[in-house]
């Protein structure tokens, strides 16, 4: 029976409940995005904290499809909670690039792990294209939060910080994943979670 | 064989319809499609997920919503202008509290009303799936047990004296994580062993005791979505 590589329903509860661990702390930290600074660090801190639970996500996948369902999923809820569809977007594409490189692994190489989780949270850096590509539209629907506001995002956030915050976002992808790691050494080995 | 119940339909609204609601009420609601042109739209798709709770005899919750909206809502005319940074964070609270609770409350109600198997049956006459439709009720039956749980091991690490903002970030949301995590996850695998035993496994076709069709109630709902997207369309591309 675990020789079949069809998705069973353990798998998909599997998925469910991971995505739901990490939409809700997206959610907690994406709060703090209403300090203006904080909306640029956003690509630091979800990286790495979402980097525990998924972690321990990907040790529970021994399947092709999981991980891509994870992102398709979150890609989808970032679109039903205000962002944009591009997170849907890249968030399916990064999911498919992150299959197979965590395919590439066996399904249990720690590298190849903190490598795949790195590439598939790119949807997170996929949140910023409104501000980049169309700074004004995303900001009619904002114009109460006060000019000020305004002028601290746009001026953190110019147009050559785009491809600066992919490499972020990449490199505090391998960070959390390799945090991710270390935790799971540390407590769920033991507990024999992982 | 057909099973009968007493009341064989479980809420007012077909599960398909209360997706679509969802839909538009986030395109229009949250992203603010088309403005000034939807005004109309938008205020009624603000209004009838209260509505919809009310039917359902949801009176505190509602009215308690209902409170915030407005209240917030006035509050954003007090501080709109020569704002200085705290009244400018406050200002953007208020916006997105305004921007969301209506889809809130609508998603509210869509988790009280909707069984899973309704939901899921729903979903197969779409011919939506399984790889998705098992994730997404996943989700959203453990959206709460993972707020629960957090709450939880919040008040359990306050007691240890592991605060946030203590000298030890790393440690206090370490501390929080991992119990949050195995927690979660042990109630996982009980959940898979439920599901399994309800045979959600088997790979046959699913019966559902209730029954789900569209009715009356669902045209009115449908119509609204479609006239919505329509007003849109005619704005955006013939305007």
């Amino acid at each position: 029976m675990e020789k079949s590589n069809r998705l069973n329903a353990k798998d998909l509860i599997n998925v469910g409940i991971y995505t739901a661990i990490c939409a809700v702390l997206c959610c907690a930290v994406a709060m703090t995005g209403v300090i203006p600074i904080m909306m640029v660090l956003l690509v630091v801190f979800v990286p790495i904290l979402t980097g525990i639970p998924y972690m321990l996500f990907l040790t529970k996948v021994k399947k092709f499809g999981m991980i891509l369902i994870l992102n398709v999923l979150m890609g989808a809820l970032m679109w039903v909670t205000g962002m944009s569809y591009y997170a849907l977007v890249v968030g399916t594409i990064s999911g498919l690039i992150a299959e197979f490189i965590y395919r590439g692994g066996k399904y249990k190489s720690k590298w190849c792990g903190i490598m795949a989780y790195a590439i598939s949270g790119i949807y997170c850096w996929a949140n910023y294209f409104g501000i980049f590509f169309n700074a004004d539209a995303y900001f009619a629907t904002r114009q109460n939060f006060g000019q000020e506001y305004i002028d601290a995002v746009t001026g953190l956030l110019p147009v050559w910080m785009c491809p600066v915050l992919l490499v972020v976002d990449i490199v505090c992808g391998i960070i959390g994943g390799w945090i991710g790691t270390k935790i799971l050494k540390k407590h769920f080995e033991k507990a024999g979670i992982a | 064989m057909e099973y009968s119940l007493d009341r064989n339909i479980h809420s007012l609204l077909d599960p398909r319809t209360k997706l679509l609601l969802l839909f538009t009420s986030s395109v229009f609601v949250i992203g603010t499609a088309g403005e000034a042109w939807m005004k109309v739209f938008y205020w009624m798709l603000v209004f009838l997920p209260v509505l919809l709770l009310f039917l359902e005899k949801e009176w505190g919750f509602g009215l308690i919503s209902i409170a915030i909206y407005v209240g917030s809502y006035l509050a954003q005319f007090a501080l709109q202008h020569n704002l200085n940074a705290v009244e400018s964070v406050l200002a953007l609270m208020l916006f997105i509290i305004t921007k969301i609770l209506p889809t809130v409350i609508l998603a509210r109600y869509i988790v009280k009303t909707t069984k899973v198997s309704e939901f899921l049956t729903a979903m197969n006459r779409m011919h939506v799936t399984d790889k998705l439709t098992i994730p997404i009720s996943v989700i959203f039956r453990f959206f709460p047990t993972v707020v629960e749980e957090s709450k939880a091991i919040n008040d359990a690490m306050r007691m240890r004296g592991i605060e946030m903002g203590a000298k030890k970030a790393t440690e206090a949301i370490e501390y929080r994580m991992v119990p949050l995590i195995a927690s979660c996850s042990i109630i996982g695998e009980e959940l898979s062993a439920a599901a399994m035993t309800r045979g959600l496994d088997v790979g046959k076709k699913r019966s559902c005791i209730w029954k789900i069709r569209f009715r009356f109630p669902d045209l009115i709902v449908i119509l609204l979505c479609l006239a919505c997207f329509i007003w849109w369309g005619v704005g955006r591309f013939f305007i």
